[in-house]
Parts: structure tokens; sequence; C-alpha cells
């Protein structure tokens, strides 16, 4: 069981800061998810921890012990990359022996441990395959059980699922969860994309030009985006800019009636979840506009509707509880209640909600 | 449908002849260029000598018997092969360690490495002799300093030491850029992944990144041992008149005896001999390994 640690860790290539004072504190077990766009030194920050990039400040702690020091040989971490790197010229069992071969674990021990591997992520039948006759997922998953046959003292995984068909996504994303709950294993996890992060993670930190954006649960970071990025990045916002005054938000010509009650004015953003407005409904927050497009995609319908020449909302509604479906062309009023609306001041500060 | 098929088809037709047309040229020049040749060679090492006549045309193993019969002959293929196989093993060691470096290096001067590994493929090798020649030769620059250091001189310019040497210094770069390109093809990944579950550099370079580089390395060698075995100007200027390798040989009877028949029998005794040992060196890379 072990704690990981990042003080202040910080990756500098001559004046860009890449990873910009990252401090995280990952408590034994727990599944952390770093997200952002490419280029925001989430995968910087995995490789210091796994050794493979020193770092130029800051540290990293295995239950308070510093490991820079350490080569990545010695620092005992599964690694499991978006590529796989398996040893294309050894089979699935020797693969997965690798590690406790360089540990020198007794022959018999270390097969035993292989079988339980094998079996684990259901590979038993494979066990003599060479990695280039297995399929992505399968070779993903003997990456896995090669990263966990040594018991790591913490886990990394660096865009595990990105080279996966869809639906193997949501498979391999499973077994790994499930192992890593099983072996109660500390671990890190990088990623771009938001619904693999939001389905893996216990916690989630938005990472955004090399710093910290925002951490904290699903929950937490859907509901309560600490900046704009955040709320564009974790489900879907329509992002407006304008001006607050009054309880109402001028964007152009429209005036949006909010929700909820604000001590701010002036210039501001307001972010809106689609899937929390609704056509014609109750809320003390609306806005008139336009219907302009309505698509039809199964669960939910669409609609784009304009309310300023140059200014959209999208709404999503469902398809069950839509009374009467609108069409391109229907004058509307589009409403929602105070969880659906989110304003922040200029400087990307959410605004206060007064109660 | 019918309609659309037709067109398909001739375009498929249309396609195979341009193929045809494309190859045939390039086809026709390897034909003659190169079998013809052989084929005229192996006339031309059945016939007889004669000092007056010059080729006398008949069927006869006397080359080859001269030659296999010969210890003189025998020994000039023995040093042949033993200054190939020297100079590969040692282009290998040299080049193996150099190629990983320049495949694994993300420096910004690493095009500058790879043109300075390139740059003396521009020279000449016959100019780059000229050099070693200055560098080895009585009262050169070698001599004179280990002269000016311990009284007594070094003498380096025609020993097998000074052939391996130039051959080394010419045959290097084929064998660093051949296995630089095979080691760039294996995904730092892996190696990254050996690191990871506890494999120090060394394990890690001999249980992954030498097995994945063999075929590529085994190629490298090949041309490597291909090359020193048909060197020509090397031997002749460096191994002086004394040391004799298969090349100058066969073209000094070519040419100086006017002895065709001869010449062309060992022409083709050194082409089977580097066919065989290349064949053979193949046996010795284990068979999953092998490209």
């Amino acid at each position: 069981m072990t704690r990981l640690t990042l003080d202040r860790l910080e990756k500098r290539y001559g004046a860009m800061l890449a990873v910009d004072q990252i401090s995280l504190d990952i408590p034994s077990g727990e599944m952390v998810v770093l997200l952002g766009p490419s280029g925001c030194g989430k995968t910087t920050t995995l490789r210091m921890i796994a050794g493979f990039i020193e770092a130029s400040g800051g540290d990293v702690l295995l239950d308070g012990q510093s490991i820079l020091d350490l080569p990545p040989y010695r620092r005992e971490m599964g690694l499991v990359f978006q590529s796989y790197a398996l040893f294309p010229h050894m089979t699935v069992a020797r693969n997965i022996a690798f590690g406790l071969e360089m540990r020198n674990t007794p022959r018999a021990a270390a097969s035993q441990r292989v079988q339980e591997m094998l079996r684990l992520t259901r590979l038993e039948r494979l066990a003599d395959r060479f990695p280039r006759q297995l399929s992505g997922g399968q070779q993903q998953r003997v990456a896995l059980a090669r990263a966990l046959a040594i018991h790591p003292r913490v886990l990394l995984l660096d865009e595990p699922l990105s080279n996966l068909d869809a639906s193997l996504r949501a498979e391999v994303g499973r077994d790994i969860r499930l192992m890593q709950r099983a072996a109660g294993l500390t671990t890190i996890m990088v990623t771009h994309d938001q619904d693999e992060a939001m389905a893996m993670a216990d916690r989630l930190v938005v990472l955004r030009d090399g710093r910290v954006e925002q951490s904290g649960t699903q929950e937490d970071l859907y509901e309560r985006p600490a900046t704009p990025f955040v709320a564009s990045f974790i489900g879907r916002s329509t992002m407006l800019e304008g001006t607050l005054a009054d309880g109402t938000v001028g964007v152009e010509s429209a005036r949006l009636a909010l929700a909820g009650r604000y001590a701010g004015t002036g210039a501001c953003t307001l972010a809106l979840r689609p899937e929390r407005l609704r056509l014609n409904g109750a809320g003390a927050g609306r806005v008139d506009g336009v219907v302009e497009l309505a698509s039809y995609l199964g669960p939910v319908r669409d609609h784009l509707v304009r309310i300023a020449p140059e200014r959209h909302l999208l709404v999503r509604e469902p398809t069950a509880a839509a009374g009467r479906l609108h069409d391109a062309g229907d004058t509307v009023t589009v409403t929602w209640d105070v969880a659906a609306e989110r304003v922040f001041d200029q400087a990307g500060a959410p605004q206060a909600e007064l109660s | 449908m019918v309609e659309e098929e037709h067109p398909a088809r001739l375009k498929s037709v249309s396609k195979r002849t341009a193929a045809t047309g494309f190859l045939g040229p390039a086809t026709l020049v390897v034909t003659v260029m190169l079998a013809a040749p052989l084929l005229l060679l192996l006339r031309f090492s059945l016939n007889r000598f004669d000092i007056k006549e010059l080729m006398i045309e008949t069927v006869t193993a006397e080359n080859y018997l001269r030659f296999f019969t010969d210890p003189f002959y025998l020994g000039v293929l023995r040093t042949t092969v033993l200054v190939a196989v020297t100079s590969t093993v040692l282009c290998l060691l040299f080049g193996l360690p150099l190629a990983y470096r320049l495949a694994r290096s993300q420096s910004r001067w690493k095009s500058l490495c790879m043109l300075a590994i390139v740059l003396p493929l521009f020279v000449g090798s016959t100019v780059r002799m000229v050099g070693w020649m200055i560098l080895f030769a009585h009262g050169g620059m070698l001599d004179s300093a280990v002269r000016w250091v311990n009284g007594v001189g070094l003498e380096v310019m025609y020993t097998p030491f000074a052939v391996v040497a130039g051959i080394v210094s010419i045959n290097l770069p084929y064998v660093v850029l051949t296995i630089q390109s095979a080691i760039e093809t294996i995904d730092i990944r892996i190696e990254e992944a050996a690191q990871s579950l506890g494999a120090p550099p060394g394990r890690q370079f001999w249980l992954v990144v030498w097995p994945l580089a063999l075929p590529g390395t085994a190629i490298a060698g090949i041309l490597c041992f291909i090359l020193a075995m048909n060197a020509y100007a090397t031997p002749y200027l460096l191994g002086g008149p004394r040391f004799q390798m298969m090349a100058p040989l066969l073209y000094w009877e070519f040419s100086t005896n006017n002895n065709w028949p001869f010449a062309s029998a060992l022409a083709l005794i050194l082409m089977s001999t580097t066919l065989v040992l290349t064949a053979c060196s193949n046996l010795l890379i284990p068979r999953r390994y092998r490209a």
C-alpha cells in the first residue's frame, strides 16, 4: 500500500514550463486521472513519476520518501502504454514473466504468478502466442498483466485505451478498473478523453498549460466547474460572453434572465449545460429564441436555438419527455433552473450565488 | 453492372501492361549487365591460357585445379576471408553502440551527427586511403609521433593492421546507418517497459534491443563482409605488394598477365566463397529473428 505525493513538481524546457509546480496527494488505493488537452503536461508528469524524464524542480514521494534519485528500473512502477509496448519476440507468458525474471523470482513462484495473471486477464489460452497474433484489446490486457505481475507500488497508465476500438475501450477500461480495485493499487492514469476519465477515476485532475486547473470528483467538476475551461472540458457547455446586471446577462441583442442571483456586475462568461435546458419549460432562467436546427439522436434531440443574430444555444431534450417536438423555425423560450448555469467573472473565477 | 465491369477489367489489363512496360527495361538491363557477364566469366574460366595466343577455347578445369592445389593461392583466399571477418566483427563492435546512441538521440545535433557519419562517403575511398598512407607511412605522422615519444618508430604501413583499419574506416558508415535505421523502428516504449519492469540498462539491451535489432545488424554485417571480401584499393594501397588479397590478385592476373581464364576462375571462386559464407552466417541467427 503506497501513498504517492507530488510536491511542486516542475519541468522546464529552456524558457518553457511544461509542468508548473504540480502538487498532488494520492492516498493508497486511489485512482487519479490526469485529464487535459494535448500539451497540457499530463504525459510529462507521468514520465517524471516513472523516471524517464528528469524533474527540474519539486519532488515525487512514495510513502514520504523521495524517489527522484532512483533510476526507472528501481522505482517499481507498473507501466501501461498507449502503444502496448509488448516485447514482440516473446510469448504472452514470457512477457508477463519478464518483470519476475528481473527480480530473480524462483521459477515455481514465477510460473504460478504468471498463471494467476493469465487467469485474471482471461488470457490462459493465449499464453504461447506472440503479441502480433493478438488483437489490440488482448495485447493491452497482456500489458496490464505484465505490469501487475511484479506487484508494483504504483500503477501508471498512459492513455491505455486510446488505441482501442470504441467497443473494446469500455471492456478493457472495466478490466483495468476491476484489477486496480482488487489489488488496491495507487494509480495514475493520463488521458485526453473525458468520458474515459469520468468512467474510471476516483478523482479527476484537470490540467491546462502545465498547471492544475481543478481537481475533484466527477460531480465536483461537472456541477461546480471552477473555470470556464473546466466547464467546457468536462461535459458540454455553451459559453456566452456578456454583461451581468440585475440578474440578467446581456449577450449582444439578447437578454438572458438567470435562475440564480449573483452579487457581481460587469463582463462575465455564462456557461449553460445543453442537457439541462428545456424548451418552453419551467425555471427562472429564460431567454427567447428561434429553433434553427433540430436533430433526432435517439435518446435525445438536439436543438440549435438562435438567441441573437450571431449567438446560439444548444438545447438537448430527452426524446421521451418532450411533449411537443419543435422544428426549425419554431419560436421558443429556452428555460432552465439554477443547476444548468454557471457564471464566471472576467478573470474566470465563478460568481458566488447569493442564497 | 455489365457496363461497370467492362471498364474495370480493361483497366486492370492496361495496368498489367503498364507494369510490364515499366519493369521490362530494368529486367533487360539486369539480365544483360549481370547475368550475361557472369555466364561469360564461367565460360572463360574453363578456357586454357597460352602466352602467345592468350585464350584458347576449350573445356578444362585446370584453372580451378591450379588455384586449389597451390598453397599460395589458398593462402590469399584465407587472408581475404580473415581480413573480411575481422573487419566485419570490428565494424559491428564499433558500429552498434554508435548506431544505438544515434537512433535514440533526440538532440538537436542529431542531423549534424548523421551528416558527420555520411560525410566520409563523399570522399572517394582511394583519397581516404592516401590519407591513411600519410598517417601510417614510414616517417609518417604516426611513425614520427611514436618515435618522438619512445625513440623507436612504429611501422604500420603494409601490415594486415593497416588494411583492416582502412576497410573498417570505409565500411563503418554503411554499418552504422543500417543498424541505426533498424533500431529506429523499435518503439522506445518497449525499452521503457523493460526498464519499468526492473531491467537495468545492460539486461534491457541484451534481452530486448539486441534480439529486435538482430535482423538489421545481420544485414549490416553481411553488407560489410561482402564489401571487405571484394576490397581492392585498400589492400592494394595499404597492404603493399606483399600483402595479397583476392581482388587485387584478380586484377593483376587479368590486366598484367592477360590471363583471362585464370582471372575468371578467381572471380568466380571469390564470389562463391562470399555467397557460401554469407549463407552460413545466416545460420548463426536464431530462426525467429531472421529477417
